[in-house]
């Protein structure tokens, strides 16, 4: 999680989804990302030697600050197809046909291959990001 | 002046264009009316360009000051000559506007004299450099170590009245300023070699450290920050920040530290005093045999007391922010996370009752509660696992065996009841038989007819003790009387939870339906006996070779007539043994199988001492379905 060091226009979170998705498909990083008002929290998944540069990068990004590692872990399998992000655009229209872009409310509900303990970190960190939404996606129980 | 004479004479010609094209000013004035016979253009730029070669000096050179003028007329007469430095003259006009700048000059007037040394002078000639730009810079320099002087005064008044001790200190280490708070601090004498004797008043336990440091930061040329404890002049040791940094004259090495020593002996003592609460507190917490933690207000877990990574058999990093819900019995954390995530997002208290996963595996009924608090850091959720393990245990015996003794205690209320009843006739049978016999007998002993008056009052006296024993019992149910509806979901979970150690002995399976009929109107301690018995039959008597399933099945006849099914799968029974009737009493149907005879008995009383009735159909080996109408409604 981190805070934007100045609130991100439209322009900005739209070349930050292009950039991502590209340097991220090329890598195989998958995951998401939440933004609003300034708060950011994102959730990658991919190769140790991928992430731990890629992480470094981000901490070190001038666009945010105060970044913090809530959690990292090996994990046997990716429960994200790809990567996306989900935010408020302030003029929506445009947005919704986006690749990896979300709404959100439309943010499908957590990946049932998280073990709950994830699940529940995902859940906290998007209440965290948007604040206590009606909308939000209750826990999934693994099967 | 001097004159050499040279051995190849120039040609006038040549000397006079030397002349006007060297970058100083130089003039001749003929005669005692000053006539200029030469002059050059840099001339010219210092008395005006009305200055001309056949022009008296007096009618051209009216912007030249009246002091030069009398000075230049002296010259001539004396004969001495005149030389003056950065002489300041005001600028020609530029563009017929006085600017009012100056230019300056370096001034020389020679006397010109005639071949004899006693003739009087015919003429002056007169010189000027300019040295504008010169003059400028010596002005500028002025200027400025007028102002090093003044920002000097100020740094002075600036470093003697902060409350910090300022110094600065060259790459040797010596001190080369000192300000006087490092006297009035220390108490020494102004005339105190700082030197020597500032390492002294370093305490000693950290002089070392501190000297170390300093001259590995004058090694290195970068600046330092560190605390030590300095002797002040009561003797008393006080905590200073020390900071300082190079003064870089690039690319040399610095040459020499400035900096400040100030007093944080309060905020360190505080922070000391911080640390050590916060330690005594971190200590307390860790002794406590409860497992303790504290989340953020985002709702992760930043703390976990030793007792939970104890507990768990998991370190800090493996339980993580949220790792606490993975400790949870599998069927509860989802139900448990949802819970967390609501409890953050509403800002209430989250408590429940719930396994947590010990190290070994094993699982123990916990109660968990965090509220949200505010302390200096905000708001923060404290929480608290406490082990309910035993409690929960004791809780669940206490209520079988609260179960059993209530349904014990019903039977045999029921029991003695019915038995009363059902005796009361016989006893009545055997009154008039007797009356009979007394009548149509005769007995020839008179005490034997004392022994039938005996037998008469024996009789009437069972009558009346099992009347009373009716009425007693009669009276206390008449306190169980249906008074209410009773919830059969809740009442049948009730009896199977009583009936749970039995059921999970066999693995009996339930199945309960009462969509149909949800509530009936009936005393619940008499609908309780009735289940119970059946239900605890069906278990007692379930088919060795396979699982019990047992289903109970609440509906309404289509008379509108309430009426409950129970079914199983257990042995069954011959109902067309006429040498062992279903429902009566003392007869069993199994009597390999321990028990008493009564429950079937009970049950048909109980249901038709209500107004109802009971059927049973049961195939031997397949299973039996008890159904009980119970009383239609009015």
């Amino acid at each position: 999680m981190s805070r934007a060091v100045r609130p991100l226009s439209d322009e900005e979170l739209q070349a930050l989804l292009d950039q991502c998705r590209r340097d991220n498909e090329l890598h195989q990083v998958t995951g998401i990302l939440f933004y609003s008002h300034g708060n950011i929290a994102q959730l990658i998944e991919g190769e140790p030697e991928v992430l731990e540069p890629l992480f470094e990068r981000i901490a070190r990004d001038g666009r945010h600050s105060h970044v913090r590692k809530l959690v990292q872990r090996p994990i046997a399998s990716r429960s994200f197809a790809q990567w996306s992000m989900a935010f408020h655009p302030l003029e929506p229209t445009g947005f919704e046909a986006l690749e990896g872009f979300l709404l959100p409310h439309d943010v499908p509900p957590t990946p049932s291959s998280l073990t709950i303990a994830d699940a529940l970190l995902v859940e906290l960190v998007r209440l965290a990001v948007f604040g206590n939404e009606p909308t939000l996606a209750p826990v999934e129980q693994p099967a | 002046m001097q004159r050499v004479p040279s051995p190849y004479p120039m040609p006038p010609q040549h000397l006079h264009a030397i002349l006007r094209r060297i970058p100083a000013g130089v003039a001749t004035l003929q005669g005692p009316e000053l006539r200029i016979s030469f002059v050059n253009a840099a001339m010219q730029a210092v008395l005006g360009q009305e200055a001309q070669e056949g022009r008296l000096l007096a009618e051209c050179a009216s912007q030249l000051p009246a002091d030069l003028r009398e000075v230049i007329r002296q010259v001539y007469q004396s004969g001495q000559p005149f030389v003056t430095k950065a002489y300041g003259l005001p600028a020609p006009p530029t563009d017929g506007e006085d600017t009012g700048a100056l230019r300056y000059f370096d001034l020389a007037l020679e006397p010109v004299q005639a071949e004899r040394e006693e003739e009087a002078v015919s003429g002056l000639l007169l010189f000027a450099v300019d040295v504008t730009a010169q003059e400028e810079a010596r002005q500028q320099a002025h200027q400025l170590a007028l102002e090093t002087r003044r920002l000097d005064a100020r740094l002075r008044v600036l470093t003697e009245t902060v409350p910090q001790i300022t110094f600065s200190v060259d790459a040797q280490g010596h001190y080369e300023y000192v300000s006087p708070q490092w006297y009035y601090f220390t108490g020494q004498p102004p005339i105190a070699a700082v030197n020597a004797i500032w390492p002294l008043l370093i305490h000693p336990d950290d002089r070392l450290r501190i000297l170390y440091q300093a001259e590995q930061a004058r090694r290195n040329g970068t600046g330092w920050s560190y605390e030590y404890r300095l002797r002040r002049h009561d003797g008393q040791y006080r905590w200073m920040l020390s900071r300082a940094l190079p003064e870089l004259h690039a690319p040399n090495e610095p040459v020499y530290w400035h900096g400040a020593l100030t007093e944080v002996h309060d905020q360190r003592e505080l922070a000391e005093a911080l640390r050590r609460g916060e330690a005594e507190l971190r200590f307390l917490a860790d002794s406590i045999p409860e497992l303790i933690w504290t989340a953020t207000t985002e709702g992760f877990i930043d703390y976990y007391n030793r007792y939970t990574t104890d507990y768990s058999g998991l370190t800090i990093e493996e339980l993580g922010p949220t790792g606490w819900v993975s400790l949870l019995h599998p069927t509860e954390q989802a139900e448990a996370a949802r819970y967390w995530v609501q409890s953050i997002a509403s800002g209430q208290t989250f408590e429940g009752e719930y396994r947590m996963r010990r190290h070994d595996g094993s699982y123990r009924w916990h109660i968990i509660r965090a509220r949200q608090l505010v302390d200096e850091r905000g708001l923060r959720w404290f929480g608290t696992c406490t082990d309910v393990q035993d409690q929960h245990l004791l809780h669940q015996t206490l209520q079988t065996q609260y179960d059993e003794l209530a349904r014990a205690h019903h039977d045999l209320d029921t029991f003695v009841y019915a038995a009363s009843h059902d005796l009361r006739q016989p006893a009545l049978n055997l009154r008039g038989l007797f009356e009979e016999l007394r009548r149509s007998a005769t007995f020839a002993d008179p005490d034997e007819a004392h022994l039938l008056a005996m037998v008469d009052e024996a009789l009437g006296q069972l009558d009346t003790t099992l009347h009373d024993l009716a009425a007693t019992v009669h009276a206390q149910r008449a306190q169980q009387e249906p008074v209410e509806i009773l919830d059969l979901a809740l009442l049948l979970e009730e009896v199977l939870l009583g009936l749970r150690p039995q059921a999970q002995l066999r693995q009996a399976q339930f199945e309960v339906e009462v969509e149909a009929a949800p509530g009936l109107l009936y005393s619940r301690a008499n609908l309780r006996s009735v289940v119970h018995n059946l239900v605890s039959n069906a278990l007692k008597f379930a088919h060795p070779d396979r699982q019990p399933l047992i289903s109970l099945r609440s509906y309404l006849t289509a008379a509108g007539q309430p009426v409950l099914e129970v079914q199983d799968n257990g042995l069954g029974m011959n109902l067309t043994n006429s040498q062992a009737p279903v429902f009566q009493l003392f007869v069993r149907q199994h009597p390999t199988i321990e028990g008493t005879g009564v429950g079937l008995y009970l049950v048909q009383r109980i249901v038709t001492s209500q107004g109802g009735h009971v059927e049973v159909a049961s195939t031997v080996g397949e299973g039996t379905t008890f159904t009980i109408y119970w009383t239609q409604p009015a």
